[in-house]
């Protein structure tokens, strides 16, 4: 017990011990932020994985540790889409996982946004044209903002889902 | 300890028909081998007691249109001397059929399968031929690795049905779970028969993300693929595009400068720390110990931008290139990264300790997902997994590359082969990691960082490659094609082969201790899918 409780003043608050970014790399649309002020005070998101090489989902769950924490701003991952305010897309959409993702569409409550996370969400990336590719995710749902990158680096994903959530003036 | 000659010898001895071949690359034999003998030699060279291959890769390519052939290839590791066996063998074009290794070889089960979806070759005796990469709705004759396949077809849509290995009786009923997970992790299907709460069978089904990687390598140049290999899996960055561009440095006959060679085992070394910061973590999350999570995810988290700080990049990307890397990191820039891990290292010594103490998590840990040292040989388990279960091998002492020549490594080895062994050798790994670090520093030399070559490989010409990632070791075949082009890629990520004795592990326990086993595994989705 107090090894444990040594160790945490010994640590500190490492929250935001992070390089800023000040603009988001895409501006967000004000018709996405007009659609987000529901979600002001606290934003369900659901992920979900459609080719993506992994390196975008870790990004995300990034966001989740104790340097990011993206609960203090009231995000929270939701284990359900039933339960979710938002889908991030990740990965080009491939031709086996084309129908899980209208499912997990049909499955996510309106009003619902949808996050384009990395490259490949937005326009396939790499993988453009290729006979196991079906995307990019606009082409199957509406896509609300984009967040671009290789991955796109937590710093970014967390200001675009604060410049999505600020309110318009 | 078997000599190389000495096993040569013997296959020869046993089979007086097989001719030797040309040697593809150090330490290894190459056989032809008439394709009606494949199940018996493979038999001998896997079962054979001074022998023991492990099955390492099969893979096949087509020829066409220069020869009207299928080249079929098997690759075994041999167990003391990790000397590499390649047998060879030839399908004519009009040939459908090939032998099945599968009934001998276990370990051969999802290779001859992909074999069959990509290429339409069917491995005769093959005990369960059902579609593994092109899931059901796929149509009929659509085998994307064919030489007269369109890289970018569109591709119809037939209706299908997959059928999942059933039991029955009172009381058992199945739990599907997936492809879209409670978490952020990647998409994949996992079905659960279980009678209560124990499990009594896992059938995976994969190949949700499959994008097609294999055949996209056939429309890039050797020199220009390096940005693909990135992202065969975004986790293992470094570990692919470093076994890439080794082999494609082999095709074109260059050197890597010393200096290189460094750098590359410490960006090697970077993406093994983070990972195993993160495995470990993300392992006491799911006994619920938010605790260890929380700082094993800082300590991540440090690595990373440490990485971003070096490179630019949090996941090493841009940072291999073909003959040597990207940038130079200067030697004042390597002493402040050994000083950062000299102060984390305590701290991961601090928690792992705390870990440990814990007696609530211990016992969630151990004897839960086991993974005896015989199953984990029948499927050719390796990497983390592998060394958990007693497996001894790591490519890095084995066969070096880079520069583990000169930086001598202490191999992690457990025997429990549950969760609490795959933990440790995490842990050992995370320490020794950091030793090599300091290694490299010390012994760095100066230097340029890449060499240049203007000339191009014959094509036709191809060569193995092998890194021994975090996950365990990457493979790859490179073909040379037509202009400096690729004719065929071969990538095998560890999780290809450790995937299916998961299926093995889980069996007895409970389905809450499943996502628990699986992160102890930590598999690549993307990687085994491709
Ligand atoms: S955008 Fe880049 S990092 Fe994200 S999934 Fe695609 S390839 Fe991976």
């Amino acid at each position: 017990m107090f090894r444990i409780i040594k160790k945490s003043l010994k640590i500190g608050v490492v929250t935001g011990q992070y390089r800023g970014e000040e603009k988001p790399l895409l501006p967000v649309i004000p018709e996405a932020k007009e659609k987000a002020t529901l979600f002001k005070r606290s934003l369900a998101i659901r992920e979900v994985d459609t080719g993506s090489c992994n390196a975008c989902e870790m990004e995300m769950n990034a966001l989740l540790n104790p340097v990011y924490d993206v609960e203090r701003f009231g995000i929270h991952i939701a284990a359900s889409p039933r339960h979710a305010d938002a889908l991030v897309v990740t990965g080009p959409v491939t031709v086996n996982m084309e129908r899980a993702l209208k499912d997990v569409h049909k499955q996510t409550p309106d009003p619902k946004i949808v996050i384009a996370l990395g490259d490949c969400a937005i326009d396939c990336g790499m993988f453009k044209g290729s006979y196991a590719v079906t995307g990019p995710v606009e082409r199957h749902i509406p896509v609300d903002i984009r967040i671009p990158g290789c991955p796109p680096r937590p710093a970014e994903i967390l200001n675009a889902l604060s410049e999505l959530r600020k309110p318009t003036v | 300890m078997t000599e190389p000659g000495s096993c040569d010898n013997l296959l020869k001895a046993a089979f007086p028909v097989i001719v030797q071949g040309d040697a593809i690359c150090g330490e290894s034999s190459h056989f032809l081998v008439p394709k009606n003998l494949l199940p018996a030699i493979t038999r001998y060279l896997h079962t054979q007691p001074s022998l023991r291959g492990r099955l390492t890769l099969i893979w096949t390519c087509d020829h066409r249109p220069v020869r009207d052939t299928y080249g079929l290839h098997y690759l075994f590791t041999l167990e003391t001397s990790h000397h590499w066996v390649l047998l060879s063998s030839e399908l004519a074009g009009n040939d459908r059929h090939f032998p099945s290794i599968t009934p001998h070889v276990h370990a051969a089960k999802w290779y001859e399968r992909e074999i069959r979806d990509m290429f339409g070759l069917i491995p005769e005796g093959h005990p369960d031929l059902r579609r593994l990469v092109r899931h059901e709705h796929w149509p009929k004759g659509t085998h994307p690795l064919r030489k007269d396949f369109p890289w970018n077809r569109v591709l119809g849509q037939q209706q299908g049905e997959y059928h999942f290995r059933r039991i029955e009786g009172e009381g058992v009923f199945e739990v599907p779970v997936g492809p879209i997970h409670a978490g952020i992790i990647e998409s994949g299907h996992f079905r659960f028969s279980v009678a209560g709460e124990p499990i009594m069978q896992l059938e995976l089904r994969h190949f949700w993300k499959h994008r097609g990687v294999e055949k996209l390598f056939e429309e890039q140049t050797l020199i220009g693929a390096v940005p693909l290999a990135e992202r065969v899996s975004g986790d293992t960055t470094v570990g692919h595009s470093l076994a890439y561009c080794q082999a494609v440095e082999t095709l074109l006959d260059l050197q890597v400068p010393r200096r290189a060679r460094y750098l590359r085992a410490l960006f090697l070394e970077l993406e093994r720390l983070y990972n195993h910061l993160g495995d470990i973590g993300a392992m006491c999350n799911d006994t619920a110990y938010a605790l260890a999570h929380a700082h094993c995810g800082r300590m991540k988290e440090r690595i990373m931008q440490l990485n971003d700080r070096l490179t630019g990049s949090r996941f090493l990307r841009n940072v291999i290139r073909v003959g040597g890397v990207t940038r130079n990191i200067e030697n004042r820039q390597l002493t402040a990264l050994v000083d950062e891990l000299n102060r984390i290292q305590p701290d991961f010594s601090e928690v792992g300790a705390i870990i440990f103490a814990n007696a609530s998590l211990t016992d969630r840990l151990e004897a839960t997902g086991v993974l005896d040292q015989q199953t984990a040989w029948d499927h050719a388990v390796m990497g983390v997994v592998g060394r958990a279960s007693g497996i001894d091998c790591d490519l890095r002492r084995d066969r070096p590359f880079a520069a583990y020549d000169e930086l001598p490594v202490n191999v992690a080895l457990y025997r429990y082969g549950d969760v609490r062994a795959r933990l440790r050798v995490r842990g050992d790994e995370i320490h020794e990691s950091i030793r090599l670090i300091r290694e490299i520093r010390a012994k760095i030399p100066d230097g340029p960082v890449a060499n240049e070559t203007s000339c191009s490989p014959k094509p036709g010409d191809w060569t193995l490659s092998a890194v021994e990632g975090w996950r365990g070791e990457i493979l790859y075949m490179v073909m040379a094609g037509e202009d400096g082009r690729i004719h065929r890629c071969k990538v095998r990520d560890p999780s290809f082969v450790n995937w299916p004795a998961i299926q093995w592990a889980v069996p007895g326990n409970i389905i809450p201790d499943f996502p628990l086993i699986n992160k102890s595994f930590n598999l690549s989705y993307a990687g085994n899918d491709l």
